[in-house]
């Protein structure tokens, strides 16, 4: 035992003290929040040089609405559209500032001079596009777009919709609809999914699923970024010739044993480093919209479930590491333990996907062994405990058969590992792998 | 003599890699507080017979014994053991390795402390206490890897090629501390191809060659078994005697003497009469024991 945690010690403070660690840790948060905050500068940018569209508007009724909803400036919108604090936003405000529009003037020219017009205009690189507005567009709903860039798919396909919202507006006063009933109409429906339980019913707006997708991620990307650690862990003491000594004094399984839990201990404190920052984060951010009057409220989720999570989580975690322990108990360098874990990343994506047939029939008999089998349990067995709690005595089958897994392989994984050792360069075939397993 | 008093006893063990015969049929016993030399050239089972004495890997037939007990994991807190193949954590600082090797032989936090100190003063390596293994010269990193396995204070030490790479004076450092080591009673396994350095402190050799044990015994017999009756020679005049003489089957000359080898039951007192007789004014005559080294040369060079 004091053998054990000596080599946990080790593996623990060798790690969490090297650099590499400290910058992960902080720099990949830094990642996460630029991928939030890139799309908003991108588009600030962008804003720099907006799109000159001119609008040729046969009806005379509807530039109006489509400035409104494409250009906040020079003058406002002819009506207020949502949210009044969307103004304030930048990415709103990108939006709304990467179009200038102009009314074609129709004084004592025909149309098609107008169009000719344009087009030397758009030749001369005068303005970016036009759009002609026929004065049946409210009947036909025909219009046409010319521009000089037809790649830029997102720009068009603003316009587009723009379009689509003045026509309809202008259709619907012309009906004589009012304001009010029009804003109304347009309200989106409030969709709210109950779930019902053997308990009774209960209110559930998917927080048990975002549960399962937060354990289903948080599994990848901790197996991802401590899956290679593990596999590195494990080949260390064969690269460097230290295994010789070790082995004179602790069991295999033992050194095994130790290394996957030092490994494990790092990528947990990692892991709640990461996840007070975000939970502080998120608290800060809850208060901001509250203090702005924008309600929100936190999914109702049984405590329960977030006891079977972190069970769950420790599962699929801990199989899937001891695989890359496996791996590096065969091979002899870490670039080759690289190729060789590719599968696992591919089982890993599997049982990711998993979670829509399980969830589609959580009681199937499908579902039911998904949840058995260690590699897929994790994810499955989660689906089915947020969707239809299966009995207990299936939940806690699950967590033994997978925890049980994980021990077996670190055993088989310690055993090859010792005999391995004793043969370096040659990478071994799979019945000589057996065979390591049953001698030693 | 019973086993009790058997530090090892290895007994018939044969060892196979797939094809390949690392050991065939080997037994050995090895002496409490005796330094037993494990000889041979390259690739004659010296390591894997090591390995299956600190129980690294196991016999396919035969067994082994340690202090009268059957080998187990528990015992291996008993062995120091420096492999040939050497080993430290590139960036952990040589103190925190000590310790973390002593742990794993069930020694103390504390005690290890004491032991790191003293021992480091020992091999004059004191002031790299705090450095990174990285920064160490290899023959320093020697040094840390042999307190590593003298730290518990072991009854059984098994050193792999000890020596290779050292410099002179560090060779001598070592030797000393092993010596010092047998005084204390303890037992030391020494494997080496360096026949010169077994020569000066082994008790007991065995000589392994192609997996098999070719020659085993003391020092003392094993030289005495190799006696070939041959004199190291200088004289001068009295030429004659040389070649008539019936008491000589072979002349070596090396550059300012000669190695004169005797029939097999020549009395060399009589040999000498006979030079002194002729006139020959002797200046060196000596009875010349075979080295470890004419002796490891002659019997592996026989079974090829």
């Amino acid at each position: 035992m004091n053998k054990l945690l000596a080599i946990v010690k080790r593996e623990y403070t060798q790690r969490v003290r090297a650099r590499m660690f400290i910058v992960t840790t902080v720099l990949l948060p830094f990642a996460m929040a630029m991928f939030g905050i890139a799309p908003a500068l991108v588009l600030s940018i962008e804003s720099g040089t907006p799109m000159r569209v001119v609008v040729l508007d046969g009806t005379g009724k509807i530039f109006g609405r489509l400035r409104g909803y494409l250009q906040a400036e020079p003058e406002p919108a002819t009506q207020d559209e949502g949210n009044p604090t969307a103004r304030n936003n930048p990415i709103e405000k990108a939006r709304q500032e990467s179009f200038v529009l102009e009314q074609a003037s129709t004084v004592g020219s025909s149309a098609t001079q107008v169009q000719a017009d344009l087009e030397r205009r758009l030749g001369a690189k005068e303005i970016d596009a036009y759009l002609l507005l026929p004065p049946d567009v409210l009947q036909s709903g025909r219009a046409q777009f010319f521009r000089r860039n037809t790649s830029d798919l997102i720009s068009t396909r603003r316009i587009q919709e723009a379009l689509d919202s003045a026509i309809r507006e202008q259709r619907l006063i012309d009906a004589h609809v009012d304001q009010q009933t029009m804003t109304n109409l347009a309200r989106s429906v409030d969709f709210e999914t109950t779930r019902i339980s053997g308990a009774g019913t209960e209110r559930d707006s998917g927080g048990g699923f975002i549960l399962v997708f937060a354990g289903g991620f948080l599994m990848y990307i901790s197996v991802l970024l401590y899956g290679q650690v593990v596999l590195g862990a494990v080949i260390e003491e064969k690269e460097t010739r230290i295994a010789e000594v070790l082995f004179s004094s602790v069991r295999p399984f033992t050194l095994m044993m130790g290394k996957l839990l030092g490994v494990s201990l790092v990528a947990l404190t990692q892991l709640a480093i990461w996840g007070l920052a975000f939970g502080a984060f998120a608290l800060y951010g809850v208060n901001v919209l509250a203090s702005k009057g924008i309600p929100t409220h936190m999914p109702a989720v049984p405590l329960m479930f977030f006891v079977y999570f972190v069970l769950f989580f420790l599962l699929g975690y801990f199989v899937y590491s001891t695989l890359y322990a496996l791996i590096g108990s065969v091979v002899t360098t870490a670039q080759e333990g690289g190729q060789l874990a590719f599968p696992i990343i591919i089982l890993l994506v599997i049982s990711f996907y998993l979670f829509l047939p399980v969830s589609r029939n959580p009681d199937s008999t499908l579902s039911f062994w998904l949840s058995m089998i260690p590699f897929f349990a994790p994810v499955s067995m989660l689906v089915r405990i947020v969707t239809q709690t299966p009995p207990f005595w299936q939940i806690a089958l699950s967590l033994v058969i997978g925890f049980s897994t994980a021990a077996l392989l670190t055993w088989v994984a310690s055993r090859i590992y010792r005999v391995g050792m004793l043969m370096y360069g040659k990478r071994p075939s799979i019945p000589e792998l057996f065979r390591w397993v049953r001698q030693s | 003599m019973t086993n009790n008093e058997i530090t090892v006893k290895v007994d018939h063990v044969t060892k196979t890699f797939g094809e390949f015969t690392a050991v065939k049929d080997l037994s050995l016993e090895v002496r409490p507080g005796r330094i037993f030399g494990l000889l041979g050239p390259n690739g004659a089972g010296k390591s894997t017979t090591i390995r299956m004495i600190v129980n690294i890997t196991a016999p396919d037939t035969g067994s082994i014994s340690l202090f009268g007990r059957k080998i187990s994991s528990q015992l291996q807190d008993r062995i120091g053991y420096l492999p040939e193949e050497r080993g430290l954590y590139k960036s952990m600082k040589v103190s925190e390795q000590l310790r973390f090797f002593a742990q794993l032989k069930n020694v103390s936090g504390k005690d290890a402390d004491q032991r790191i100190d003293r021992w480091l003063a020992q091999l004059k390596i004191s002031e790299w206490k705090l450095k990174k293994t990285r920064e160490l010269s290899k023959g320093m990193q020697q040094k840390v890897q042999f307190i590593s396995a003298v730290l518990h204070d072991p009854d059984l030490l098994i050193l792999d090629e000890p020596f290779s790479g050292l410099d002179p004076v560090n060779v001598d450092l070592l030797t000393d501390v092993v010596l010092e080591l047998k005084r204390t009673g303890k037992t030391i396994i020494f494997s080496t191809h360096q026949m010169n350095i077994a020569e000066k402190i082994c008790d007991d050799i065995c000589l392994l060659n192609r997996s098999q044990k070719v020659l085993e015994g003391s020092i003392r017999e094993v030289k005495k078994r190799f006696g070939r009756n041959s004199v190291a020679l200088r004289i001068e005049g009295g030429n004659g005697s040389l070649t008539t003489s019936d008491l000589i089957s072979k002349i070596e000359h090396h550059s300012d003497e000669m190695e004169v080898l005797l029939a097999p039951d020549a009395d060399p007192q009589v040999f000498l009469k006979q030079l002194i007789n002729s006139g020959a004014a002797v200046t060196k005559f000596e009875m010349v024991e075979p080295s470890l080294h004419d002796i490891f040369i002659e019997k592996v060079s026989e079974a090829r």
